[in-house]
């Protein structure tokens, strides 16, 4: 396969790899306590605040997505990037659940929930916010691997028969772990200000030579042509109603609990800091759909379906492969490495923290662990989640619209923990039973959707329903089981102390 | 619509390019200021252990 990745560019990869290595590492000395690791002791500021987050929240695999959503769909996969900047401005200016969380002083979710609903919830919250971010991070990986070989110009065929793809990608995790493990969330926000100037550098660079090389016109008449009207107008698209109303639950739910961007704000200086982060990267969220949406609907543009071949994942790599000039070629792979690191590491980070603070709470109850031991603790979860993306992200075969799989494992937990949240701030007869009912039925759909989508004999009638119905099922369910459930529980139990 | 998409992917860009030099200058000082805390906070707990 043709391609413009020269040793220039890999120079390129190199140096940006190097460097990212010595700001990880250089930090580590910093990490004296618990709170240093997981929540750099609460010190960040506003601007490393946004460039955390929105490193964070782009990654490779954000890029594919999106990217796909572009070229399956159109202007109108950018949909869910417009809800979320909606979400996040909406929760920025109001400080709705944001504010009383970040007031509570919390490190996790789980941990404000133990004060309403009881240890029992805070556990088993923990255990869904981990099981639904693990899996949902568990395809980060290979479509990572998926998209450098692509770019740098291999060949789908030969690596899938190599094992490029394998190493490439123990490599990128293990320099990641190095850091993160060592250093926690204050190598996580150093190396996120890195990769975000990086990233953002890069992503700009090609979408400009996008306008300039090819044009707006033919972008618009390749949706036209293999759109129509949908492809402008998310409404009109097949489920449109569906998709628009998945998303914004999904959107609204994500900026409220997806602990990866919640722990920005319990990192955050205030909670002042903590709403203005949210304010000032809200339209990044419209950004990092569309910028990449571009480049999908580029290559839908630009190249023939025997280049894209079976797979529209590949549609976009496939196209700045043959796209980008020497030099670029370099500092695109460099930046979406930086995209893919600070993803890797925040999430891995976010996930073991609620592991030890959550998960292992029950542990910790008799006798508190010293600082130096739950920092230790920490980096061998963190080191146990790289383990665990190193083999599930090898062996589970994807199936359908990639941001629908995220879509759908991320509401595993999105549903009930939202539920559970506003319920937990603004509703006062919210107890441990509604909560028990709402991560029970929350999980119960997506996951069922998941299994029934990869059973032979049920694949087709989950195609059937499809990823909208069950997602926004679960949101329904979830509700209407912390209303029923803690409304029982009022009126079948007596009060006695405590009471949950 | 297509106007509409090309009025917000123009406003990406520049948004984008402004949010990404500003945040670059001003978030390099708050590493500098969040280092320096959590140095002083360093050392304060050594003094009172």
């Amino acid at each position: 396969m043709f391609t413009h990745f020269t040793f220039l560019d890999a120079g390129i990869v190199g140096f940006y790899l190097l460097l990212t290595i010595i700001a990880g590492l250089a930090v580590r000395k910093y990490v004296g306590k618990v709170e240093h690791y997981l929540v750099a002791g609460r010190e960040m500021n506003l601007y490393l605040g946004i460039a955390s987050l929105a490193a964070t929240e782009f990654g490779i695999v954000t890029c594919m997505y999106t990217a796909q959503n572009g070229f399956k769909m159109g202007f109108a996969g950018a949909t869910p990037g417009i809800l979320q900047t909606i979400a996040m401005l909406v929760v920025g200016i109001t400080g709705f659940c944001i504010k009383p969380l970040r007031d509570a002083g919390v490190m996790t979710i789980p941990e404000l929930f133990e004060k309403r609903f009881g240890p029992t919830i805070r556990w088993l919250a923990g255990v869904v916010i981990v099981l639904g971010g693990l899996l949902n991070m568990g395809v980060f990986l290979r479509t990572g691997g998926e998209f450098l070989l692509l770019t740098a110009g291999f060949d789908p065929q030969a690596f899938a028969q190599s094992y490029h793809l394998e190493i490439m990608m123990t490599i990128l995790l293990v320099i990641v772990a190095l850091y993160t493990v060592l250093g926690g969330m204050l190598s996580v926000l150093v190396t996120d200000f890195l990769q975000f100037i990086i990233m953002s550098l890069s992503m700009l660079v090609v979408t400009v030579l996008i306008f300039a090389k090819i044009g707006w016109t033919p972008l618009v008449e390749a949706v036209q042509k293999h759109h129509g009207p949908a492809g402008f107008n998310p409404f009109l698209m097949e489920r449109g109603w569906e998709f628009v109303l998945f998303n914004l639950c999904l959107q609204f739910a994500v900026v409220l609990t997806w602990q990866a961007v919640i722990q920005r704000i319990l990192s955050a200086k205030s909670t002042k800091t903590g709403k203005q982060i949210y304010m000032h990267t809200s339209f990044f969220f419209t950004a990092r759909f569309l910028i990449p949406g571009l480049w999908g609907i580029a290559a839908l543009a630009t190249l023939a379906p025997e280049q894209i071949g079976g797979n529209t994942l590949y549609a976009m790599p496939k196209f700045l492969s043959t796209f980008l000039p020497t030099g670029l070629m370099g500092i695109l792979i460099a930046g979406m490495l930086a995209a893919d690191m600070s993803t890797d590491s925040a999430y891995m980070l976010t996930w073991g923290g609620v592991i030890y603070n959550d998960i292992l709470a029950p542990f910790r109850r008799k006798k508190q662990w010293s600082e130096k031991k739950g920092v230790l603790i920490n980096r061998f979860i963190v080191g146990c989640i790289g383990m665990f993306l190193l083999f599930y992200g090898l062996w589970y075969p994807l199936k359908g619209n990639l941001w629908d799989y995220l879509g759908v494992t991320g509401t595993i937990y999105l549903s009930s923990m939202s539920v559970l949240l506003i319920a937990c701030c603004y509703w006062k007869d919210a107890n441990n039973w509604g909560a028990m009912g709402a991560i029970i039925l929350g999980a119960l759909f997506p996951i069922g959707f998941l299994v029934l989508q990869q059973l032979p004999a049920t694949a087709e009638w989950a195609q059937h329903v499809g990823p909208y119905k069950s997602g926004i099922a679960s949101y329904i369910a979830s509700g209407t089981a912390m209303i029923i459930g803690s409304l029982l529980k009022k009126f079948l139990v007596k009060k006695k102390e405590p009471s949950y | 619509m297509s106007y509409f998409w090309l009025l917000l992917a123009i406003f990406c860009i520049v948004w984008y390019s402004t949010m990404t030099f500003y945040v670059g200058v001003r978030g390099f000082f708050d590493i500098k200021e969040m280092l320096l805390a959590l140095k002083s906070d360093e050392t304060s707990s050594i003094k009172e252990e």
